[in-house]
């Protein structure tokens, strides 16, 4: 009875998979009147953004990218809900060694260097390759070489809540501004600028900064929760 | 055609690493062999011109997923033969 | 063909050499301190050479990369050093001693205060 009825139920699910894809026409160019050379021209002409795949992540489908920061938070939430355990919980051994004197030295040396690369990244996220997301990671991995190199070292879990609290909040009110001024959620309300400089591309800069933001701050406690179950 | 050979060799090298990842018993040598299909992904994004992915893939791929799923191996069991036998695999906790 | 192009390809060269013989000790030598030893030190070398080569290639045309070639070597200077160091002190943490030859007792004396580490941990 069981297995006709896993047959039946993929059956059914082969039966609507294949009507899916049958309607798809695979390795035919699907978008050759559709909305490519559209993005392809308003990027520069409009938005003064000279990275394409920015101006589309954050402007044309900004609101995916609101989604997914909101599904990366509830992925490191539910993993907090699930290691959190009481602080009294005594007798676990630690998972670190300590390291030697060259390990600790140098990535006090280091990690400066990789939170300013990750800030660049994500500061120069509308000119050059990469983005909120992208920053946000290298700056979690900066943190995770200090929380390895020092065993004592320890990140205010109030800190990074507040922060990407703060991010999330900044972005989505700079999308109802947008809304205010433009009728629709995350138009473009800040002068455009020139393209190719610094302070262009009006509220794409200021969302990935925010964007970069909120994954450092999910990134580092994630990490941190992992390492450091008991607090 | 250097850059297909590249790409063909790179690709090659990637399935290897993930027939070796699903193969192998023990973990510790898994996780290493899913770095190291990131750390090609990686390269191969940056050939086929989409750097924005590459950097994602680098930070988050080969540093962060490794390093996690390595903290997971250290708190729990390495071989993977151990967790078919229930009365060995105790909690680190305890 | 100016003389910062010739610089720079003598730089790349060098560099390829390194990496090459890094890449041949990795297969030849025996225990895993040697194989650190090939590898590090010449993928730290070779990566070096072969940056600063791009940068000595590219320095006519635009000298912002000969900076960030600078940046890039000063970085790799620190960082590959210091993760072979962790690599081969976790390696002798686990008990993997080095294969020693000489007849000389004394030439691994830290081997001794390493078991008594391990020991106090124990106890």
């Amino acid at each position: 009875m069981r297995k006709f009825l896993v047959i039946l139920i993929l059956a059914v699910l082969g039966f609507y998979l294949f009507e899916a894809f049958s309607g798809l026409g695979l390795g035919f160019p699907r978008f050759e009147h559709g909305v490519k050379d559209y993005y392809l021209d308003k990027t520069v002409s409009e938005l003064h953004v000279a990275n394409t795949v920015t101006s589309i992540v954050v402007s044309f489908r900004g609101f995916d990218t609101l989604g997914e920061v909101t599904v990366l938070f509830l992925a490191v939430s539910a993993l907090g809900s699930v290691l959190y355990k009481r602080r009294h919980d005594v007798g676990s051994r630690s998972i670190l060694f300590a390291s030697s004197g060259i390990v600790r030295s140098g990535s006090k040396l280091l990690f400066p260097a990789i939170i300013l690369l990750g800030v660049y990244i994500f500061i120069h996220g509308h000119l050059t390759p990469g983005g909120g997301f992208q920053g946000g990671a290298i700056i979690a991995t900066g943190f995770l070489l200090m929380l390895l190199a020092y065993e004592n070292f320890r990140v205010s879990h109030h800190v990074l809540s507040y922060v990407e609290s703060l991010a999330g909040i900044i972005f989505v009110v700079i999308g109802l501004l947008g809304f205010i001024d433009g009728g629709t959620f995350l138009q473009n309300f800040l002068p455009s600028g020139i393209l190719n400089e610094l302070f262009s591309g009006g509220v794409i800069g200021i969302i990935y900064v925010m964007v970069g933001f909120k994954v450092a701050a999910e990134l580092t406690g994630l990490i941190y929760s992992v390492l450091h179950e008991k607090d | 055609m250097i850059y297909l050979i590249l790409i063909f060799f790179l690709l090659i090298l990637m399935v290897g690493a993930a027939i070796y990842a699903v193969v192998q018993k023990d973990l510790l040598y898994a996780v290493i062999a899913t770095g190291v299909i990131s750390l090609v992904l990686t390269v191969l994004f940056y050939i086929l011109q989409a750097p924005d992915v590459a950097l994602t893939e680098a930070a988050i791929g080969v540093a962060l997923t490794t390093i996690i799923f390595l903290i997971t191996i250290r708190n729990t069991l390495r071989h993977e033969d151990e967790y078919s036998n229930k009365d060995k695999f105790k909690s680190p906790t305890k | 063909m100016s003389i910062f192009e010739i610089i720079g390809a003598v730089f790349l060269l060098i560099g390829s050499i390194f990496l090459f013989l890094g890449g041949l000790g990795i297969f030849r030598m025996p225990d895993v301190y040697n194989r650190l030893q090939a590898g590090t030190k010449a993928t730290t070398l070779g990566g070096m050479s072969l940056i600063l080569g791009v940068g000595f290639l590219m320095v006519e045309t635009n000298w912002a990369w000969m900076v960030k070639a600078i940046i890039i070597v000063i970085f790799i200077a620190f960082s590959n050093p210091i993760s072979s160091h962790a690599l081969a002190r976790a390696m002798y943490k686990r008990k993997r001693y080095p294969i020693i030859t000489s007849k000389d007792e004394n030439m691994d004396a830290y081997r001794e205060v390493n078991e008594n580490e391990k020991k106090e941990e124990d106890a």
